[in-house]
């Protein structure tokens, strides 16, 4: 009979690993009617980095238009059409999920629910009452390149990428240009470590570049991206950030970062679902919108040259203006 | 050979045996549970629970030492449910092992959230330093490797050879062998078979929490969710490549760290080789040597089998 009593003890554990792991949704109810807005994650949302800046997000559109919300953590592949739909099911007026990955069950979900408005970020699909919001992250990197070629002493410069995918790619690919339009003869080495989660891959990827030579690292990988900035500091060379201001990881290696300012994007959607104004389709978000931004350089505003600050400035200013456009690149010419 | 040439390999080995040591660590713990027949695939939560309670001891007393002690605390506490789940409850040791990865992920992530919130800034802590021994680090080519590393290395260095002799030389490694061989003999010559199973799944903890605080006091100074990120996994495959030898253990964790450092460098040269390929190698290789290794029985006769005295 003991093995029964063992099991039934791995079944108990196994309901509470489930209760742990997947996050079950949090929701704040209210009893008068207000728009009711849920948000889809697909990694944990205290990641310090892509999900937790969409939080933020939520949370600012919560506290401006008093809304419901509600959100998902660890919502895989297979589960994002059941999670729309269960959110569909229960009424809420804007679903979001953000990601690239998202995009595709949105759109059959809204189908369904043509009264609701969905929404997917970073994707490329589209419906009568389905948008999705691509942030041009690749302006971001641009600078960024434009900088970390600036600031490298060795000519050599290394950017780290998560899971090789259009969305990253695009970023890479942009960071590239820029580095080689201050000094064309510069050299980029590039990893893609296969994972946005793996921060021990990044370091290590980002030591193998530091051992070649580089000085500046870039990344565009989630936590992973964490480890190669806490590379760049164990081994006193410079380095970007992404997806917010991550000069607090790092303050005397962290020059400058891209921000993504994901509360802008949410606001956006929210704002026109209660103007009546959301429309399906692809809507492009860039530095015009105040959503691809650069953070400002903290300590290292006056070790980086005039010029370079002042090359950044007018490109970010023509970015704005259009006189200058980043090409979107997806696919990686290594 | 020219001295770029020596450089190179240098450096190829240094990242080899930086990336080795956690598995090392944990691959050598989980070969002593797994000689005296306990099956514990939960090695990854052995790991996750190390680097996460190493972590926090570290960072809120600043004491790298104590950070050090509680992360083997965090691995025995883990390894030792599992123990008494397949020990004493005599329940099936993969799911045990299985429901442990899971449980451990979701406690630590939880408790992680607990403590210091939804934050965009990340908590971090100083970490081990590297440790130059005079010497034997100015030896070409391994020196740096070997010789010039963190407390981590060299602990996982000593762990190598005191548990060949303890596996080989010592009249306990023998007691160890056949309880996992036959457990019934060995309770018939006198053994107390629970006892040292219990030690066994004891020596996993203490060595897989070791290995998880080598991620976070001395690869990366901060604990995030999931940070070792199927580590525990990639250990067992050198447990099965190295077939519980320690001296084996070694070679196969080199040759995962050796691969991981290759595709890095070869993606910075710009070989156009998927990067995907090299993220199965590890695995591709275990498979490889598993299918080479049919019809040999290389495990333990009594390997994940529970132990009932009154039973033939």
């Amino acid at each position: 009979m003991k093995i029964y009593k063992g099991l039934a003890l791995l079944l108990c554990m196994l309901v509470l690993l489930t209760g742990c792991g997947s996050g079950a949704a949090q929701e704040t109810t209210s009893k008068d009617q207000k728009m009711k807005v849920a948000l889809l994650l697909s990694g944990p949302a205290n990641d310090q980095g892509w999900n937790a800046t969409a939080l933020e997000g939520l949370k600012a559109a919560e506290s401006k238009f008093g809304l419901e919300t509600t959100y998902s953590e660890n919502v895989g592949v297979a589960d994002t059409e059941s999670a729309y739909n269960d959110y569909a099911a229960r009424g809420y007026d804007l679903i979001i999920g953000h990601g690239f990955q998202f995009g595709d069950p949105a759109v059959r979900v809204a189908q369904k629910f043509p009264e609701l408005h969905f929404m997917a970020t970073e994707s490329n699909s589209q419906a009568e009452n389905m948008a999705s919001y691509v942030m041009s992250c690749e302006q971001g990197g641009y600078l960024m390149g434009i900088l970390s070629a600036s600031m490298s002493k060795t000519g050599k410069i290394g950017v780290i990428g998560g899971i090789e995918q259009p969305s990253i790619i695009k970023e890479l690919e942009a960071f590239k240009l820029g580095a080689k339009k201050v000094n064309p003869n510069i050299v980029v080495y590039e990893i893609y470590v296969n994972s946005f989660t793996d921060v021990s891959a990044g370091k290590d990827a980002g030591l193998s570049m530091i051992d070649k030579g580089a000085d500046v690292l870039y990344h565009v990988a989630n936590q992973a991206g964490t480890g190669a900035i806490k590379a760049a500091e164990e081994k006193g060379v410079l380095a970007c950030g992404n997806s917010y201001d991550q000069n607090s990881i790092a303050p005397n290696t962290v020059i400058s970062s891209t921000v993504y300012n994901m509360p802008t994007v949410i606001l956006t959607a929210v704002d026109a679902v209660k103007n009546g104004t959301f429309k399906g389709g692809i809507t492009h978000l860039g530095m015009k919108e105040k959503v691809v931004d650069v953070s400002p350089y903290h300590s290292f505003e006056s070790k980086i040259p005039e010029a370079t600050k002042k090359l950044i400035e007018d490109t970010k200013q023509q970015i704005i203006d259009g006189t200058l456009t980043v090409p979107v690149i997806e696919k990686s010419t290594k | 050979m020219d001295s770029g040439f020596i450089a190179l390999v240098t450096m190829y080995l240094v990242a080899s045996v930086r990336m080795a040591t956690p598995l090392i660590l944990a691959g050598l713990g989980e070969a002593v549970s797994e000689k005296a027949g306990i099956l514990n695939i939960g090695v990854e939560a052995i790991m996750l629970s190390g680097a996460f309670f190493s972590f926090i001891v570290a960072f809120f007393t600043g004491n790298l030492f104590l950070g050090l002690l509680t992360g083997i605390v965090g691995g025995v506490l883990v390894s030792m449910i599992h123990a008494v789940l397949s020990i004493h409850c005599k329940a099936n040791q993969t799911i045990a092992g299985l429901a442990l990865n899971f449980m451990v992920m979701g406690l630590t992530s939880f408790l992680f959230l607990i403590v210091f919130g939804q934050t965009t800034t990340i908590p971090s802590c100083t970490m081990f330093g590297d440790i130059k021994i005079p010497l034997l680090s100015s030896i070409p080519i391994i020196g740096p490797a070997l010789f010039n590393q963190n407390v981590f290395v060299y602990l996982a260095l000593i762990g190598i050879i005191l548990t060949a002799i303890f596996f080989y030389k010592t009249e306990w490694g023998i007691n160890l062998h056949a309880v996992g061989e036959h457990p019934q003999a060995a309770n018939s010559a006198g053994l107390n078979v629970f006892a040292i199973r219990y030690f066994a799944c004891f020596i996993n903890g203490v060595l897989g929490g070791l290995g998880g605080a080598s991620i976070t006091l001395g690869q990366l100074g901060f604990f995030m969710e999931n940070v070792t990120s199927g580590r525990g996994y990639i250990a067992l495959v050198a447990v099965i490549l190295g077939r519980r030898n320690p001296i084996g253990i070694f070679a196969a964790a080199m040759v995962i760290g050796f691969s991981q450092a290759l595709q890095y460098n070869l993606q910075t040269l710009g070989f156009p080789i998927p990067t995907q390929v090299f993220t199965m190698f590890p695995y591709l290789v275990a498979v490889i040597v598993l299918f080479l290794s049919i019809g040999k029985s290389i495990d333990p006769s009594a390997l994940g089998i529970p132990f009932e005295r009154n039973k033939r």
